[in-house]
């Protein structure tokens, strides 16, 4: 191989190297949120007969035989084509429209293990549900970049008094 | 109470832009950002070309040197035969403002620079290279030729896009990508520059000696020593500061012809 031919693989490292990864990381990232969102939605559709509100006490007419805590956490991580355009945003400002559906999937998938961590109890339904939210550094970059977001769903499951269990049908 | 269940609703949280919009927007804001940083520093270098001229320059750099210099005694042999050279070449440009200073840089890569104040450092590596007058002689006249076109100020505007640059960017993750694009735009203008000092230098040389030869023999040799052959491809052309040996090699070879100056003629040695 002579030094042009070094030359040549050189700049093709220098240059087309950060493209050709920001759109792999398109690619491959668009492909795992849609799946993941279409897991979300079915998830969802199968566990909406169980109420989960965010009253910080319990409804009246609840009538409560045993609760406990359930959470329900998920670390997520950015893709480096979120991460770039997301360093763009923030030299101009505005909405991180990238990070938007990022963090919209933390959420829902942390409430839902939350809800199926009840389910698997056999608790049924959830109350004072609350959301956190907490960064996760990276070693390097003086542990100033983000590697991720944990999002955590936590509240109190409780098992209604037989018959008392509210649904749509109840009031 | 009555539990209403519903699914939580898509595109409520979730902006309905495309992703590929995005960042084609915000790539072509940055790129109209680094278009204005270009204009404006052209226009700043050539405002303080305008008001500080050459003579100005050398009164105010007369005694300035770089911090990380790393320079021979005064008194080194080969550093007062290269400034009793660089001497005798500006006798040929008597209009010049400067009073030309050599310095030597205890560095082993051959490199010659010009700085502010007519400030010539060459390196150690360089003056090892050199087997003939001729050869140093025609590395020293291209670096008279960058104080003629004044390259050396508008290579501080050059420096100081890119600072600026890399300071905005450097903070996002497309920093690397930016400036590897704002460096490649930028190296196209200095390598004009290269040839129009490559001109001045070739000039100064055949006046001197009254031939050109071994002027550019220098560079044929590191061509050889490099084993590249003679033409690396235009893509590798366009992304190198200086251009590439090959074609100076011949740019020289032409530019002799045209001017009808002696390609042979009694080469001199190095006083060394």
């Amino acid at each position: 191989m002579d030094g042009a031919t070094l030359h040549r693989i050189g700049l093709f490292i220098q240059y087309a190297w950060p493209l050709l990864l920001l759109l792999s990381t398109y690619v491959i990232g668009t492909i795992i949120e849609k799946r993941h969102f279409s897991s979300i939605r079915q998830r969802e559709q199968d566990c909406i007969a169980m109420p989960v509100v965010s009253f910080d006490t319990m409804p009246d007419d609840w009538q409560a035989g045993a609760s406990t805590l359930v959470t329900g956490s998920i670390v997520i991580s950015l893709d480096y084509f979120k991460r770039v355009v997301a360093g763009l945003r923030a030299l101009f400002g505005g909405r991180i429209k990238t990070y938007e559906p990022l963090l919209d999937r933390a959420r829902r998938e942390a409430v839902l293990r939350m809800i199926e961590d009840a389910q698997s109890q056999g608790f049924d339904a959830v109350f004072n549900v609350r959301l956190q939210t907490s960064r996760l550094a990276n070693s390097w970059g003086e542990g100033n970049s983000v590697a991720g977001v944990e999002m955590l769903a936590f509240g109190t499951a409780v098992k209604l008094g037989s018959g008392l269990a509210p649904g749509p049908e109840r009031s | 109470m009555k539990h209403v269940p519903r699914q939580p609703r898509d595109g409520v949280n979730v902006s309905t832009t495309h992703p590929l919009a995005e960042a084609g927007t915000l790539i072509a804001g940055l790129a109209a950002l680094f278009v204005v940083f270009v204009l404006l520093t052209v226009f700043l270098v050539e405002v303080v070309l305008y008001f500080v001229p050459a003579e100005k320059e050398a009164d105010l750099f007369s005694s300035w040197l770089p911090d990380d210099l790393e320079t021979v005694s005064p008194d080194d042999e080969r550093l007062v035969a290269t400034q009793a050279l660089v001497d005798g070449l500006a006798l040929l440009w008597p209009e010049s403002p400067y009073e030309f200073r050599v310095e030597i840089d205890n560095s082993d890569v051959a490199n010659a620079l010009a700085f502010p104040g007519g400030l010539i450092v060459v390196t150690r590596g360089l003056l090892d290279d050199a087997e003939t007058e001729n050869e140093l002689a025609f590395v020293l006249g291209h670096e008279l030729g960058h104080y003629h076109n004044r390259d050396h100020i508008r290579a501080l505007g050059r420096g100081a896009v890119l600072a600026l640059f890399f300071a905005v960017t450097t903070r996002s993750d497309v920093s690397g990508l930016g400036l590897n694009v704002g460096d490649l735009t930028l190296r196209s203008f200095g390598r004009k520059q290269e040839l129009a000092a490559d001109e001045f230098g070739l000039a100064l040389v055949n006046q001197h000696y009254g031939h050109v030869r071994d002027a550019w023999r220098m560079f044929e040799r590191w061509q050889e020593e490099s084993g590249s052959p003679s033409n690396a491809g235009a893509i590798a052309a366009y992304t190198s500061t200086h251009p590439q040996t090959a074609d100076r090699i011949r740019r020289l070879e032409q530019l002799a012809m045209r001017e009808g100056w002696l390609l042979d003629g009694p080469v001199t040695a190095l006083a060394w």
